[in-house]
């Protein structure tokens, strides 16, 4: 069994979260033999008969596609290990303005440079947008997390390289939740860093835009556990991957409707910062922006890109 | 005119590669250190409620998602006027703590010592940390546990192993309860004990290390306390080559001493005084500067250090051991903060309420070297500026000017061998340098494996902006 890892547009954080497999990694590397890393080893180029490819990170550039395409070509399996494969994750937001703007900024707009820095042209050029794994080769099998969870990666990775078939929960981080519902009258939206939100109850009825509704699970809702509303760092909840009128926008709108009684108009008022607190890490996929009703269209283009 | 690339560059995080350019004589016309990704945080933070910045900030390097995570807190703290509680301060200085173990243990034992253990001219399937399990199984399980417990006590203090999210505006979002401390502090000990008993490990590298190999001189940059070694609060200061004190700054007057320049060839900029001068970041550069660790672990070994590499050390492949040291003083400052009984305190957070100073600077000490978080917002609290300034950059000149020094007797008649190649990029990994910090990848170039040769191409004189006869060049 040979495995690989390519690594995209990416932190690295999901090889980490490979090794955060501690010492069950050893076990792993008992059955499997890990043949191309860039990050851990110095194998350059992913050689032919791959079984089980790793990619992690998003495609941005050229280099990222012809990667893609390549280890697609040499591996039996790929697998989308993270958001950012999943989804487009975090990079996706270079979406929201165009690249012309982003390297005057970087280079000749922060206090630190001069107006007349140089910008960069002997380096790899851009797509025109960010993409999901997903979106432009065909993918055997999904792992979302921001990075995936170490209780999941182990149950996961010794399955994928023993090729048994293993059931896991696909339910949203709600379901993973312990708060309980409480009183939600007068609900107002506050900012994510007013007041300090109570330990027993629903996060999104104490008026913080928590998404675990919206967003899958598998992280033991790590998140709203201590205290910090989920910000849908493991992409969307099944329903709206596989509901073209359900949206993450959308259906947190609704979602507070229901809780609070609140006209969905009103609701929209008090919402602020749509790209950041709701798209995060789902702003760079096609499917996400395919949707009718997705707000991603519109925070792209009023950025004119 | 042929250039040599290597390409892409092993065993460090995010993609770079070196070209080298010969002359008619198949000489070493120069070489550079280039880096092909820029991911833009700087920019797409823009319009971001500056409270999301210490959750999205994390995602820019999987290896030290903490430091970001601080920084930005800190910086956010700055605007809106918070103050974290003591605990909160002791929480944050421990998430910290367990960022340098994993980061350094995963440097040192992982990526760094496969040179050292299997061989720099070993083959290239074998440099691994797995050919270090199969040379060496009980090393490779040491490093794994004591790389664990940098992860488990981020996990329980800040949330998640990787991009954690307690650090808030004010303090933390979550206090340490008993049973859990108690359990981390067994695991810190346990963690000690190892990190201990790796220092004859680095001691063999230590008297092994090529003091000459890629040496460049340079002034370093790096926080202290009352001179003290303090990676989470304190005053910057600056040293020039002869040690001598070239100025200290905090929060937001690192303008008035830094700044920033790019080439035609790498997405990475460059920084330098504003004077002129070149400087370094990261544990050879805080080594330098502070008058001791605060541990006594950690300063025996400085000392051992001392004595063998002197006071002011300038060569690279230093930086590995200068590593080490930190990464003993980690361990040692774990387990005394676990054992404070202030770290389970609920006073974790002040409470805040708005913006009350529309600028924040947050700096702190990541593995790799000073990072500075700067956020500009409006009065509701949306960024309107953004910079940042990680340790990559500040070390991107250092390390390009190094990779030229070392690959010019390397390349014999025009050619390269893979040891020589992996020669460069030993000397260049004893930075450790992060890509993903440094640029924030959203693409990558990567080159055919190993050594290309490529034609002559028009125009490549230009793109060398960098002057020779600069006192950096050697």
């Amino acid at each position: 069994m040979k495995i690989a890892i390519e690594e995209l547009a990416s932190c690295s954080g999901c090889t980490i979260a490979i090794l955060d497999l501690h010492e069950a990694l050893l076990d792993v590397l008992g059955k499997a033999e890990i043949v191309y890393a860039p990050v851990i080893m110095d194998v350059k180029e992913p050689p032919e008969g791959i079984d089980i490819a790793f990619v992690t990170g998003a495609v941005r550039n050229e280099e990222n596609q012809e990667r893609l395409r390549k280890i697609r070509k040499r591996a039996k399996t790929v697998v989308a290990l993270g958001t950012c494969a999943c989804y487009g994750g975090i990079s996706g937001l270079s979406m929201l303005f165009n690249k012309e703007d982003m390297f005057n900024y970087v280079f000749r707009g922060v206090e630190t440079v001069k107006p007349d820095g140089v910008i960069p042209k002997d380096v790899p050029p851009f797509l025109y947008r960010a993409f999901a794994v997903g979106d432009i080769e065909k993918v055997d099998y999904y792992i979302t997390g921001c990075p995936p969870k170490e209780m999941y990666l182990k149950k996961i990775l010794p399955a994928l390289v023993a090729g048994e078939p293993l059931a896991l929960s696909k339910k949203s981080v709600c379901s993973e939740c312990d708060r309980v519902m409480g009183a939600h009258e007068k609900w107002q939206l506050k900012r994510r860093y007013e007041g300090i939100p109570d330990r027993e109850h629903c996060l999104l009825g104490q008026g913080y835009l928590c998404l675990g509704a919206v967003t899958f699970g598998r992280c033991g809702a790590s998140c709203p556990h201590s205290n910090v509303p989920c910000h849908g760092c493991n992409g969307p909840s099944l329903d709206i991957l596989r509901e073209p009128c359900r949206d993450i926008y959308n259906m947190m709108i609704r979602r507070i409707a229901d809780l609070t009684d609140k006209p969905e108009a009103e609701i929209e008022k008090e919402i602020y910062d749509v790209a950041h607190t709701f798209y995060p890490f789902t702003i760079g996929s096609l499917i996400m922006e395919d949707k009718g009703i997705s707000k991603i269209r519109d925070l792209i283009k009023e950025r004119n890109v | 005119m042929t250039e040599i690339r290597i390409s892409p560059m092993t065993r460090l995080e995010g993609h770079a590669q070196v070209r080298i350019t010969l002359n008619a004589q198949n000489q070493v016309e120069r070489a550079h250190f280039s880096v092909m990704e820029l991911r833009g945080f700087e920019k797409f933070l823009i319009g971001a409620a500056v409270e999301e910045a210490p959750r999205i900030t994390p995602r820019i390097c999987g290896i030290c998602p903490t430091s970001h995570h601080l920084a930005s807190v800190k910086a956010v703290d700055a605007i809106l006027g918070a103050e974290p509680p003591e605990t909160g301060k002791k929480l944050r200085e421990l998430l910290n703590h367990a960022q340098y173990i994993h980061s350094h243990a995963i440097h040192f034992f992982m990526l760094a010592a496969p040179d050292f253990i299997v061989g720099h001219d070993a083959p290239a399937a074998d440099r691994s940390v797995i050919g270090i399990a199969k040379k060496s199984p009980a090393l490779a399980k040491k490093a794994i546990e004591v790389r664990k417990l940098g992860q488990r006590i981020t996990e329980a203090v800040g949330g998640k192993p990787i991009h954690p999210s307690n650090a808030i505006p004010g303090g933390m979002s979550r206090p340490l309860d008993e049973a859990t401390r108690g359990s981390l502090l067994a695991m810190a000990k346990g963690g000690l004990a190892i990190a201990q008993e790796g220092w004859d490990l680095a001691r063999v590298m230590m008297d092994g290390t090529d003091l000459t190999l890629g040496t460049v001189e340079t002034g370093f940059l790096g926080m202290t306390k009352e001179k003290k070694y303090s990676p989470y609060e304190g005053t910057v200061e600056i040293i020039g080559k002869d040690r001598s004190p070239l100025g200290t700054f905090t929060g937001v007057d690192y303008t008035k001493q830094i700044e920033e320049f790019s080439e035609d060839w790498s997405y990475l900029k460059f920084t330098r005084l504003k004077n002129g001068t070149f400087y370094r970041v990261g544990p050879l550069a805080r080594l330098n500067i502070c008058s001791s660790m605060g541990t006594p672990v950690a300063d025996a070994a400085l000392k051992e250090y001392r004595a063998k590499f002197g006071e002011t050390v300038q060569a690279p492949l230093a930086y590995n051991l200068a590593r080490y040291v930190e990464f003993l003083a980690s361990c040692e400052r774990a387990v005394e903060l676990l054992q404070d009984p202030a770290i389970t305190g609920t006073n974790i957070r002040a409470p805040v309420s708005g913006v009350k100073a529309t600028r924040g600077v947050g700096i702190i000490e990541a593995p790799r070297g000073t990072l500075i978080h700067d956020y500009t917002v409006n009065e509701k609290g949306f960024i309107e500026r953004c910079n940042l300034l990680v340790a990559t950059c500040q070390n991107n000149y250092a390390i390009d000017r190094t990779v030229e020094a070392v690959a010019r007797p390397l390349v014999k008649d025009g050619a390269l061998t893979e040891a020589a190649a992996n020669r460069i990029e030993m000397v260049i990994r004893s930075y450790d340098p992060c890509i993903s910090c440094a640029t924030h990848a959203i693409g990558k170039r990567a080159w055919p494996i190993e050594l290309v040769r490529h034609g002559h191409r028009s125009g490549e004189g230009e793109a060398l902006r960098l002057e020779k006869g600069d006192d950096l060049l050697c």
